[in-house]
């Protein structure tokens, strides 16, 4: 075989691997950042810290707030509920940052699954 | 509120579901620190006593609910990497889920559904009296999925996936399970108005038909659980070491397969083969 062609063939093994090893880490990162509260599901995503933040400057008690599913849900402790998702975000995405670069620096397949 | 986890196991003459449900169980009490009970039927008892796993079953499990076995003709092809062959599956009688379930809040798992993760948890005391599997996520990616993966026919409904099931005691979750009850025992009749495939009975298409019609024959966003990240069967289970599975995937066309691995993340492994030959490993694991 042409090495030129055995090569591109290698470097798609590869490539196939690093696709589901991103995969599987996304969905890792995607659990941690799923919060069940008060009877609600919420996203820990910008969005909701940025609401979350903006809010919380004009009322920290009795908020309710829009879940995952547009239902309304009530937030007795406005604060508590922000050092949670805050919490959350800065470990999951800290945890998804290192796990990434850990696999972009694997260059070859047995890394990647090591 | 009591919360657990209830898992089915029936054995057949090709797979050791017995021991399958072992691993899951094991796993899921594990990492959502709740217990586990197992139906299952004087049969597949004997079976867990003559492979010795009878008193490992007997401290994982918090109760052992013996039924009578389903009595079913329901066979499938079923792949172990590229080996085909039709296995038996007995799994009709997970309607009685609801009537037979010690828990208030209760999380419905397959046997061949492992949890590596606290993920489930965070849906305990979600206000929805039911949530299901809202769909397959496949591995490797959507490429190898077909219409039927994600419909239950080619003009039907969302085919959700009931690997994960979790319902809570109430009167509308009792409706549910009747439905689903009222479902598989009118599958002919529910095929021919849905347009699925009634050759063989699936939980899957009669928890989803269940749902549509409570939903209000509309889909609804709430009532589901997270996809189920999923191996095919025509994936292999290669190793497992510590806390990291490894498999081989499988390509579309099937000409050749792409080594990866998973750590803490919930896994159905379809390849039900390849987990009973890494029982003992698995097992290490719980």
């Amino acid at each position: 075989m042409d090495e030129r062609l055995q090569a591109a063939l290698d470097f798609s093994n590869y490539q196939q691997t690093f696709s589901i090893q991103r995969k599987t880490l996304k969905e890792k990162i995607e659990a941690k950042l799923t919060y069940g509260f008060n009877g609600g599901l919420f996203r820990i995503d910008k969005n909701l810290l940025t609401f979350v933040e903006v809010i919380s400057a004009k009322r920290s008690n009795g908020v309710v707030l829009m879940d995952a599913n547009d239902n309304p849900i009530l937030i007795d402790d406005l604060e508590a509920f922000k050092d949670e998702i805050f919490s959350r975000y800065f470990e999951a995405t800290n945890e998804y940052y290192e796990q990434y670069q850990q696999l972009k620096k694997s260059r070859s397949v047995e890394k990647l699954i090591a | 509120m009591t919360t657990g986890i209830l898992v089915y196991a029936h054995n057949s003459r090709s797979l050791d579901y017995a021991l399958m449900s072992l691993i899951a169980a094991g796993l899921a009490k594990k990492n959502l620190n709740v217990p586990v009970s197992l139906v299952t039927d004087p049969s597949t008892v004997e079976w867990m006593r003559e492979s010795n796993i009878l008193e490992k079953a007997t401290s994982v499990f918090e109760n052992l609910i013996i039924v009578e076995r389903p009595i079913t003709d329901n066979q499938r092809k079923l792949c172990d990497g590229k080996n085909e062959s039709m296995v038996p599956f007995v799994n009709s009688n997970r309607a009685s889920a609801y009537d037979l379930t010690p828990y208030n809040r209760t999380l419905l798992i397959d046997s061949d559904y492992f949890i590596f993760s606290n993920r489930l948890s965070e849906y305990w005391n979600i206000d929805d009296d039911v949530l299901i599997g809202q769909s397959i996520n496949d591995i490797y990616s959507g490429d190898r999925l077909g219409y039927n993966d994600r419909y239950i026919s080619e003009v039907g409904i969302n085919l959700y996936w009931a690997t994960t099931v979790m319902f809570s005691k109430t009167p509308r979750a009792k409706t549910f399970f009747d439905t689903v009850n009222f479902v598989k025992e009118n599958y002919k009749h529910y095929a021919d108005i849905f347009r699925f495939d009634n050759r063989q009975y699936r939980n899957d298409i009669a928890f989803s038909v269940a749902k549509h019609i409570l939903d209000g024959f509309i889909n609804l966003d709430s009532g589901r659980l997270p996809p189920v990240l999923t191996t095919l069967d025509k994936d292999i289970l290669a190793s497992v070491e510590d806390n990291k599975l490894t498999f081989l995937i499988s390509t579309p066309l099937g000409e050749k397969y792409i080594p990866a691995s998973i750590t803490d993340t919930d896994i159905h492994i379809m390849n039900k083969q390849s987990i009973i030959r890494h029982g003992s490993q698995l097992l290490e694991m719980i």
